[in-house]
């Protein structure tokens, strides 16, 4: 069954209108060159240590153990019904619970839920709970010692093999395909958890790390002494800590969701992709991850260059800065998909294994309103997230730039600045369609 | 603009209840539909393909032929302006159904005799027509 590009879905967006998409373009690029005159001239966002502190009753009742247990027994409940119905479940995709659950609940619900909550992966995540269960068994973590190392580049792997089976596998929106794929993630995870220790999971984890970097440009955040605080979200995305992979994590999102945008164009679909099948897909989502990771690396080394600092050490310095971008990248993409095809997810629910005569909820029978989000608002929502990315992205970097060295002159950022602009009129130009 | 998107979800809400009621003609409540053609004659039902029924006067038709695996006619990205009645005429060499996603009408093929799928193109946004069994896309409608 050949699906949209989008693992599943009934209905992709309109091109943006081209005059929607120049003024958009218009104002990343004023604003950015105005930006690097007029911005503060001294670091101001405050580092790890800023916030207000949340009520010590709050912290209490998010980090108390048994709150945690808790939601990743409900979240573990709900895998096993996912997989469940993705096995016992109708066989047709439209009809079947796991593969928009999987695809547009979780995966794109991921994004609102950790810009307005935190990193709610890392509290959620059903695989602590069965990491727990079975770490009594095994003991010791053999490869504890060397997980630092590895930095976030395992996360960097997990989330190919995941975005490989949602925009490019040929039946990634057959039921089957999800549960193989639920099942194969829950058995790797686990098990590199016991070989790797707990830690695992905030660097391997494609999901959690997904959700951390998003809650990055949320509201929360730990201090350094594990105090729970209230504060600017600049400040938040501007105090991320420099680990190794970080930039990696970055372009492959960033890349990702440019692939899923050109594969949605016209050109892609009757020229380089018109087979529709694994090649022309995996060609695709590796070219346009290599392109963001090309520009990237050329804009962050040659900005480094220019101020007279190590070359080697500014694509990790600045990765943080991308993360809006990539950011107003997803919103744009998948705001629509979320609140129209996300309302499937209700429907089915109702009846996951498709059982004459249940409805739980009293929804089975509800058809998808396509029209409950029109598509001027679609085109405002998928402009402004991009370029409102943009604008938070380019003051990351010159906070990131005058963190470095105390008097960095504004033209030694313009490479990476002219870096993120190409990538606005990029992500504009896919959304218009070419 | 505003106003556009005012109408667009006033004018599809009768026929989505219509849609979730039943498929009995909902054409009765429609205002916009073609009134060239006699309104008492056979009104092809939206939910299903009328193979014999002639093609509404007003309105786009499209043509896709399917042999061998290749698809011609009007194939690719097809433009379709919101609210006209769209009527598809699909002829294929293999015994398939056609699907229209988001909309949601189908399609039974017979190998050589043509099928029609007809709609009223009410909600905006990009659609595949595809096949079920085959899975090749016959064309992508753009409604707007």
């Amino acid at each position: 069954m050949t699906l949209l590009a989008h693992g599943v879905g009934s209905r992709t967006d309109l091109p943006i209108p081209l005059g929607l998409a120049l003024y958009g373009a218009g104002a990343a690029i004023l604003i950015s060159f105005a930006a690097l005159l007029l911005f503060w001239r001294t670091p101001r966002l405050g580092g790890p240590d800023g916030g207000r502190p949340l009520p010590g009753g709050v912290q209490r009742f998010v980090d108390s153990a048994a709150t945690r247990r808790l939601l990743q027994a409900v979240a573990l409940a709900l895998l096993v019904l996912v997989v469940a119905a993705a096995v016992a479940g109708p066989a047709e995709t439209r009809r079947n619970l796991a593969p928009w659950v999987l695809y547009v609940t979780f995966w794109v619900g991921l994004v609102p839920a950790s810009l307005l909550l935190g990193p709610v992966w890392r509290v959620v995540n059903p695989l602590r709970l069965l990491h727990a269960v079975l770490r009594p068994v095994v003991r010791t973590a053999p490869g504890a010692d060397r997980l630092p190392a590895l930095g976030l580049w395992p996360a960097a792997v997990s989330l190919v093999v995941f975005l490989w089976f949602e925009l490019v596998f040929p039946g990634r929106a057959e039921p089957g395909t999800v549960a193989a794929f639920l099942v194969g993630y829950t058995v790797v995870h686990t098990a590199l958890a016991l070989w790797f220790g707990e830690g695992w999971f905030a660097r391997g984890d494609g999901f959690e790390v997904y959700s951390a970097l998003v809650a990055r440009l949320s509201p929360w955040a730990r201090r350094a002494d594990g105090r729970l605080v209230a504060r600017n979200p600049l400040a938040n995305a501007s105090a991320t800590p420099e680990t190794p992979g970080l930039a990696a994590v970055v372009v492959v999102l960033l890349g990702s969701t440019a692939f899923d945008g050109l594969s949605r164009t016209a050109w892609w679909q009757s020229g380089p992709g018109a087979a529709n099948d694994s090649l022309s897909g995996t060609v695709g989502l590796a070219g346009s991850i290599a392109l963001v990771a090309a520009l990237y690396l050329v804009g962050t080394r040659l900005s480094g260059r220019l101020a007279g600092q190590p070359v080697a050490v500014q694509p990790a310095r600045y990765a943080a800065s991308v993360i809006p971008i990539a950011l107003g990248y997803t919103v744009a993409h998948y705001f629509s998909l979320l609140l129209l095809d996300g309302q499937t997810t209700w429907i089915l629910a109702s009846n996951p294994f498709g059982t004459p005569g249940v409805d739980l909820f009293g929804t089975y029978g509800n058809v998808v309103d396509l029209t409950a989000v029109s598509p001027d608002t679609i085109a405002y929502v998928q402009v402004g997230g991009v370029v409102a990315g943009h604008v938070a992205g380019v003051t990351l970097a010159h906070e990131r730039a005058l963190l470095s060295e105390r008097h960095a002159r504004a033209s030694d950022q313009l490479p990476l600045v002219v870096v993120m602009v190409l990538f606005t009129v990029g992500g504009l130009g896919l959304l218009f369609g070419f | 603009m505003s106003r556009r998107s005012l109408a667009v979800p006033l004018l599809a809400l009768p026929l989505l209840l219509a849609g979730c009621a039943g498929t009995e003609a909902p054409e009765a409540a429609e205002p916009s539909a073609a009134t060239s053609s006699a309104p008492e004659s056979s009104a092809p039902d939206s939910t299903s393909a009328a193979p014999t029924t002639p093609a509404e006067a007003a309105g786009t038709a499209l043509e896709v032929q399917v042999a061998g695996g290749q698809v011609t006619g009007d194939t690719g990205r097809v433009p379709v302006p919101l609210g006209d009645r769209v009527t598809v005429t699909i002829t294929s060499d293999a015994a398939d159904e056609a699907h229209l996603h988001g909309y949601d009408v189908l399609a039974d093929l017979a190998p050589g005799a043509p099928a029609e799928l007809v709609f009223d193109a009410t909600i905006p946004g990009v659609f595949e027509l595809e096949l079920h069994d085959a899975g090749t896309v016959l064309l992508t409608l753009q409604v707007s």
